[in-house]
């Protein structure tokens, strides 16, 4: 096991609220996928396990530590959440990748490497040439992939999707889904992924799945 | 005498009503809806400058420093209120912080002044004292209110990346800094901006004052360029250390984003 959560339990509105509290784990090179209807909590999930919201109640390990013993900025980078909405910061292709190494933990661990995101920018089908480009002229797939390797460069341990695939077209995420099931097979890595389709079939993973169940609303 | 003050009397006073009806008279031609503000304001400038000619006579008699301290201290917590309460992006700012930042930017400037380069006798003189603090107060009060909402508002429109950076472990400041700098320098701008066009595009008001009143040019020019430069960094200060105290407002106690700042403005 590297990763598991027992009981956890947020808010998802006024009217909804969770049938029973969320439980799960993964193990190393494993995939748990997440699954529910619209508006279930799957994101809000995936957010309060990364720390970047509080649940109600509930908790998290990574590899049998306890969340509660992990200050924040450790666990987020550790158990890092990838947004669906693509965040980029303004500056170039290059200087989005280079970005989260300037915080004193990412930095500290290990010193950006561009042939390894060039590399990986190759097998999603990225343009190598657009490495200077101005994000703002990328593609809504083009950012998505590029929030991704950004994503893969700082190496967490527990990788948490957000509907990865949402804005990529068919063979980009032929392509996604490689790149991501060779990541996961290696050093002891886990996703959690929530998605609508059911394209994570393409994974050569062992998948997991956990059903969001919700009371009330309509 | 050439160099004196012309006093204004009763009756020349009274004249300065023209000018409430010439603009009375625009408003009520144009239909701007504004005449009864405007006569509201009208005689508002009238009683509280009367008020204050006459607190301000009974102040400068005042011997006594730990009692203008006190009312230096009130004038920075009337500007504290102001300053928090009218920033539409900061819902139920404590003002406590507000307060905070604009008396050590206040008293480190004003003290400053007063004690070093004007060094009346004794340095305590409210004559001198009085005026300097209350202009460095309403300026730098401007400029934390515009500093304040500015990080506020860009936390709100930048929240996306500053949540990406959390995921990639930065601290709050990490992920914050750039909208730190860009409140800093929002409330900074028009004072660096006064600073450029002073004297050519406008007379600022305590210098137009000083020569109504009789002094010399030269001088009363001495007296503003002091006058701006501690405006200047009243203002930096001021704005530095409210920014710098309340950037933590936007995160909780994990160091993550506070849910108002992920919601839409209301």
């Amino acid at each position: 096991m590297i990763f598991k959560f027992i009981d956890i339990t947020f808010s998802i509105g006024t009217e909804r609220e969770l049938k029973n509290p969320l439980s799960g784990l993964v193990n190393p090179g494993e995939v748990l996928v997440v699954r529910g209807p619209s508006g279930s909590g799957k994101s809000t999930l995936l957010r309060v396990l990364s720390r970047l919201q509080t649940g109600s109640g509930g908790e998290a390990f990574l590899e049998d530590k306890s969340w509660s013993g992990i200050p924040g900025p450790v666990w987020r980078a550790d158990v890092h959440y990838l947004a669906q909405k693509t965040a980029l910061f303004d500056g170039t292709v290059a200087e989005n990748l280079a970005k989260p190494f300037e915080t004193r933990l990412t930095g500290g661990r290990r010193a950006f490497d561009p042939s390894g995101a060039r590399e990986l920018m190759e097998k999603l089908l990225l343009d190598n040439a657009m490495w200077d480009r101005d994000v703002r002229t990328l593609s809504g797939g083009e950012a998505s992939r590029l929030a991704f390797v950004r994503s893969l460069a700082v190496d967490p341990r527990v990788l948490l999707l957000d509907e990865p695939t949402a804005a990529l077209d068919e063979r980009s995420r032929e392509a996604f889904y490689l790149v991501l099931s060779r990541w996961v097979g290696q050093n002891g890595r886990a996703v959690l992924l929530v998605s609508h389709t059911e394209d994570y079939k393409q994974l050569s993973n062992s998948i997991r799945f956990l059903d969001i169940e919700t009371r009330g609303g309509i | 005498m050439e160099n004196s003050t012309i006093p204004i009397s009763n009756l020349q006073l009274a004249f300065s009503v023209l000018l409430v009806l010439i603009t009375g008279g625009i408003s009520s031609f144009l239909r701007l809806g504004l005449l009864k503000s405007l006569v509201w304001g009208a005689v508002r400038t009238f009683v509280q400058l009367t008020l204050v000619g006459y607190a301000l006579t009974w102040i400068f008699q005042i011997d006594s420093p730990a009692f203008i301290a006190l009312i230096i201290t009130v004038m920075c917590y009337i500007a504290s209120r102001t300053a928090s309460g009218r920033t539409p992006n900061v819902p139920g700012y404590p003002s406590a912080m507000a307060f905070a930042a604009l008396m050590a930017s206040t008293y480190i400037v004003g003290l400053i002044v007063t004690v070093l380069i004007i060094s009346p006798q004794p340095w305590y003189s409210p004559r001198i004292v009085i005026p300097i603090f209350g202009m460095i107060l309403g300026n730098s009060m401007n400029g934390i209110a515009i500093s304040l909402d500015r990080l506020y508002g860009e936390a709100r429109s930048r929240s996306a990346e500053i949540e990406a950076m959390l995921t990639f472990g930065a601290t709050p400041w990490e992920a914050v800094r750039g909208s730190v700098r860009e409140a800093v320098r929002a409330g900074m701008i028009p004072t660096i901006n006064s600073l450029m066009v002073v004297g050519l595009v406008s007379l600022p008001g305590m210098m137009t004052g000083q020569i109504l009143g009789g002094a010399d040019p030269r001088e009363a020019v001495r007296y503003q360029i002091v006058v701006m430069l501690m405006i200047a960094t009243a203002v930096a200060i001021g704005c530095l250390m409210l920014v710098g105290l309340s950037y933590k407002k936007l995160f909780n106690s994990d160091g993550s984003l506070q849910p108002f700042v992920l919601q839409s403005r209301k």
